[in-house]
């Protein structure tokens, strides 16, 4: 009997192979195993217990109508093949869409029912698929996925290939280079589920199951793959189902589920493999030898018994001989002056995958629920009109935009949401970051629509009185409160809060004078489990004793209040939500141990505008419920939306001067914009619109091969990556983009004008 | 490693174990360990940072997480008893009496049901030799060693109505049920509970336990 075994590679990630080949030895000593490769570079072709080789030359030269051939003629030779190679696999699918008796791995048919990452297969299964979405969408949406799910994101490629990618730089250069190598945009984004991994492995034959065990990773790579497990039967709640979706699509081969445990017990489904894990002789050790069930299926020969020697496995590092017929390869020259010699998928597989996509344009299913406009954002209708009210035509770029009535419309909505949410109780004010955008016109709005003026300086207060604010109307906050000096106000100031205990110690001493005056006088807390630079630390018993303390020598006749602030843009909703009752316990705390009643409670901020104009109003509603009941000698809750309100009321103009083509299709177009302008390019995507140059429709933009290059000779100036210019762009059209109101616009500099 | 009331009861004279006798039976009157109050400020404010820090960390993360952040805190090594509140969280090292306290205390104010956990664990006579000598260099009782068998204190987790896990605050993991033999594993175990009307008997992995009472398990 001779069986033919692919993966073999054995390096910190390795493919099953060499554990499959190990496996069959123990259940049919007399067996000629061949290993096939398509590279020598990979490590387990000298694996002393394969009786041959078959070297082949890698995927990316391979001729794969001739190979074919030969790997229709091995099997009609009644050779049986194990892959150990997920898109070996699927190619072997193209030869034999139905299957094959001789071929041990699943029909093209399966392999489309367990694409990742919807597996359509999992449904009897007591699993859930994590939260994902396709890259297809646009990044506004993307960015939104990444905030819902507190930026613990994983971006897969669609084979193999995950990144952590917790900021939307990371995500842009991750995607980047994923689309790269796996040459494609379809990638896809999924919410990380905290827990432990856990797998089944399975056998089928032509559609029946012969052997499923479950094994708990006990030590890992730091790749996160398996290098110790425990290994023990499938829970008969598992294996019923599994059974009957092995038989649902005609399984044949080895297979894994590879899941996560949450805290609470329940199980996610990460992806199903369509070949047996690299930990496969780990099962087999003990006592589950499912390659030979495998085998003794297909080929109707009994398999020797696999007797268990315990209940779990580890790995060791071994050193083998090297076959004299395969010296090994030089080592690739390092790129000059690189460091390492890029040697990653040494046997071609990334070009195997190029090769599919055109081969079988179908036959890789993979589950997108994509938008069909090609990533082209939503742009609010009051955008639109805001924007096209503007008169280009005599308008120097770049230039920022004020987006007149969709800034009204942002406050006005803020302001009903807080005198909904006030009673008799409790008044719920919204509080506007000046920092955020000084503008006049947007300070203007805060104060007729009942806003809070938030300042960090007491240039900032004087801005804020300039536009018309009362003292009284003025939150004073950050470490730098007193800069510039002179300036403090002697009116009594609406709110102080202290940014660490000798800034409390100043304010007492300031108010004791008569140097300050304040309503309320309180303290920032430092958020114990986010890193920040600002507010009381509570990193210790000692500092939250020191906190206590200093709070009893606030004085008694002015009303005490907290303050917190964390950028819920940067943490994510949920994240900035579990932070929202994490303070009110803190509070609690506070006002247990330092014998204060906390009058006001002031939080921000940071808020990406669709999180906080959009979110239900029964999450604020809870959330004030929250604080009275907590808390409830408080009066006043102080909400600052921060960026929420400033950012898509203004945008930035500018033109296209040249647009380049290149060699590889990819397609550079220089505006007279520049980071300068949109210092936030790294952390948010900007919806970008372009003016047609005839008609003069706004069109967004979706995602395509045009970057977008800053006029600036600066290396990183790229206003925009991967972005599609409508057919006609040309020199002297107009670009927008859009949501540049807030850091975009407080944090512009003047650069390259001379 | 004990608490208060359990120092007159430990026998410093560590005894050859007898062949037959549970390996549990040198700790048979033990009681968990639990931190003491000194009923003031100094107390009350340890008590209130460890419960509002441990929500805090959670960061948004399951209730019943294991409360591994006072395992980076608070490294695991002797410590003397008693111990009060104020006392256990100004020390960089802490006992898994200590730890299973603290764990304890987390997982209550989560609103989770925990229960205290005394193990018997199997190690080797090298291992209870380098852990005599760091308890004696600190002046600490080594009441918990035995032969190569140790008294080891965890907190357990209440799930479903009956069901049990156990997370061991000194590893920052939770306890293997299926490990039953060979260094480190547990060689019996006793789960406190007094709840009126809770159950008597508890579901641990593949196993059953009695509430209350040392249960040796099958190897």
């Amino acid at each position: 009997m001779k069986i033919i075994v692919s993966g073999l590679y054995s390096g910190g990630n390795p493919q099953p192979g060499v554990g499959i080949v190990r496996s069959l030895r123990l259940g049919f000593p007399s067996a000629t195993l061949v290993g096939v490769e398509y590279s020598t570079r990979v490590s387990g072709i000298h694996w002393g217990e394969l009786d041959e080789l078959w070297i082949q030359r890698p995927w990316d030269e391979l001729d794969l109508d001739a190979y074919g051939d030969k790997v229709r003629g091995i099997l009609a030779g009644g050779a049986f093949w194990i892959s150990g190679s997920d898109l070996e696999a699927m190619w072997l699918a193209t030869l034999y869409p139905e299957g094959h008796p001789n071929l041990l791995a699943p029909p093209a048919a399966a392999l489309g029912r367990i694409a990742k990452p919807a597996v359509e297969a999992h449904r009897g299964l007591p699993v859930e698929v994590p939260v994902f979405v396709s890259t297809d969408l646009p990044d506004w949406d993307l960015h939104a996925f990444c905030r819902q799910h507190n930026w613990r994101v994983w971006l897969k490629g669609p084979y193999y290939d995950a990144a952590r990618t917790p900021s939307w730089d990371s995500f842009v250069a991750v995607r980047n280079a994923l689309t790269k190598v796996w040459s494609t945009d379809r990638l896809f984004l999924q919410a990380h589920v905290s827990g432990y991994e856990e797998s089944v492995m399975l056998a089928a034959y032509q559609g029946e199951l012969l052997g499923c065990v479950s094994m708990r990773k006990r030590d890992i790579t730091p790749e996160g793959k398996t290098w110790a497990g425990d290994v023990s039967g499938v829970d008969p709640a598992f294996e019923a189902p599994l059974r009957e979706m092995v038989r649902a699509i005609n399984w044949t081969g080895g297979g894994e589920v590879e899941m996560i445990r949450d805290a609470a017990g329940k199980l996610w489904l990460l992806e199903m493999n369509p070949r047996f894990p690299a930990w496969v002789h780990g099962a087999t050790i003990t006592g589950h030898n499912l390659p030979a069930l495998l085998v003794q299926a297909a080929a109707g020969v009994a398999a020797r018994t696999a007797e268990p020697q315990g209940s779990e496995f580890t790995r060791v590092v071994l050193e083998v001989p090297v076959r004299p017929d395969y010296p090994l390869p030089a080592l690739p020259e390092p790129f000059a002056g690189a460091i390492g010699h890029s040697m990653k998928h040494p046997s071609g597989l990334t070009m195997l995958a190029q090769r599919l996509h055109a081969a079988v344009p179908n036959g890789i299913v993979i589950e997108d629920g994509a938008s069909d406009d090609n990533g082209a954002p939503t742009v609010p209708q009051t955008v639109l009109a805001d924007v096209a009210a503007h008169d280009f035509a005599a308008m120097a770029t770049p230039q920022f935009l004020f987006l007149e009535s969709t800034a009204e419309d942002l406050f006005k909505r803020a302001s009903d949401r807080a005198r909904r949410l006030s009673d008799n109780q409790v008044q719920v004010a919204s509080g506007y970051s000046i920092k955020t955008n000084p503008d006049e016109r947007l300070i203007r709005l805060a104060l007729e629509h009942g806003f809070m003026a938030e300042a960090i300086s007491l240039l900032e207060v004087q801005t804020a009185l300039q536009v018309g604010f009362r003292p009284d109307q003025v939150i004073l906050n950050g470490p730098g409160k007193w800069w510039p000096e002179g300036l403090m106000l002697r009116e009594r100031m609406h709110a102080v809060f202290c940014d660490s205990v000798a800034d409390l110690d100043r304010c007492v001493a300031a108010i004791g004078a008569g140097k300050m005056s304040s309503r309320h006088v309180g303290v920032r807390l430092r958020t114990p489990n986010v890193v920040s630079r600002f507010g009381i630390p509570l990193d210790s018993p000692g500092t939250f004793g020191t906190l206590i303390e200093s709070i009893g020598r606030l004085p008694q006749d002015t009303a005490f209040g907290v303050h917190f602030h964390m950028a819920s843009s940067n943490i994510g909703v949920a994240q900035w939500w579990h932070l929202f009752e994490s303070m009110l316990k803190w509070c609690s705390s506070i006002e247990r141990l330092g014998g204060r009643r906390i009058e006001i409670l002031d939080m921000g901020g940071g808020w990406f505008p669709d999180d906080w104009h959009s979110a239900e109003n029964s999450r604020f509603d809870q959330a004030v419920e929250r604080v009275k009941e907590v808390l409830p000698g408080v009066r006043q809750i102080v909400s600052e939306p921060g960026k929420a309100m400033a950012q898509p009321s203004m945008a930035v103009a500018m033109r296209i001067l040249e647009i380049q083509e290149h060699e590889d299709q990819s397609v550079e177009a220089v505006v007279d914009g520049s980071i300068a302008e949109l210092p936030m390019f790294a952390f948010q995507p900007h919806r970008i619109l372009r003016q047609c140059g005839t008609s003069g429709e706004l069109q967004p933009l979706g995602r395509g091969k045009v970057h977008l290059m800053g006029r600036l000779c600066m290396e990183h100036d790229i206003v925009a990556a991967n972005v599609a210019l409508p057919d006609g762009t040309q020199a002297g059209d107009l670009l927008i983009f859009c949501d540049a109101g807030g850091y975009d616009r407080s944090m512009s500099y003047v650069f390259g004008r001379g | 490693m004990y608490s208060a009331e359990a120092k007159s009861l430990a026998n410093e004279q560590v005894p050859e174990p007898a062949k037959q006798r549970p390996r549990s039976d040198r700790w048979e009157t033990f009681p968990p360990s639990w931190l003491s109050h000194h009923g003031g400020a100094c107390c009350e404010l340890a008590r209130e940072w460890v419960i509002a820090m441990d929500f805090a960390q959670l960061g948004g993360a399951d209730r019943a997480s294991g409360p591994r952040w006072l395992r980076q805190k608070y490294k695991w090594g002797p410590s003397p008893w008693p111990m009060h509140w104020c006392e256990v969280v100004k020390r960089d090292t802490i006992d898994c009496g200590a730890h299973s306290a603290l764990a304890h205390a987390a997982f209550t104010a989560r609103g989770l049901t925990a229960l205290p956990v005394q193990l018997v664990q199997s190690y080797s006579l090298d291992a209870a030799d380098q852990w005599r000598g760091s308890w004696q260099a600190e002046g600490v009782s080594c009441h918990w060693l035995d032969g190569d068998h140790i008294y080891h204190e965890a907190t357990g987790l209440l799930t479903g109505t009956d069901e049990l896990r156990i997370w061991d605050g000194s590893a920052g993991s939770w306890v293997n049920p299926r490990q039953g033999s060979g260094y480190g594993s547990l060689v019996a175990l006793r789960v406190f509970s007094d709840g009126e009307g809770g159950p008597l008997e508890l579901g641990w992995g593949e196993q059953r336990v009695q509430v209350n009472s040392w249960n040796q398990l099958r190897r």
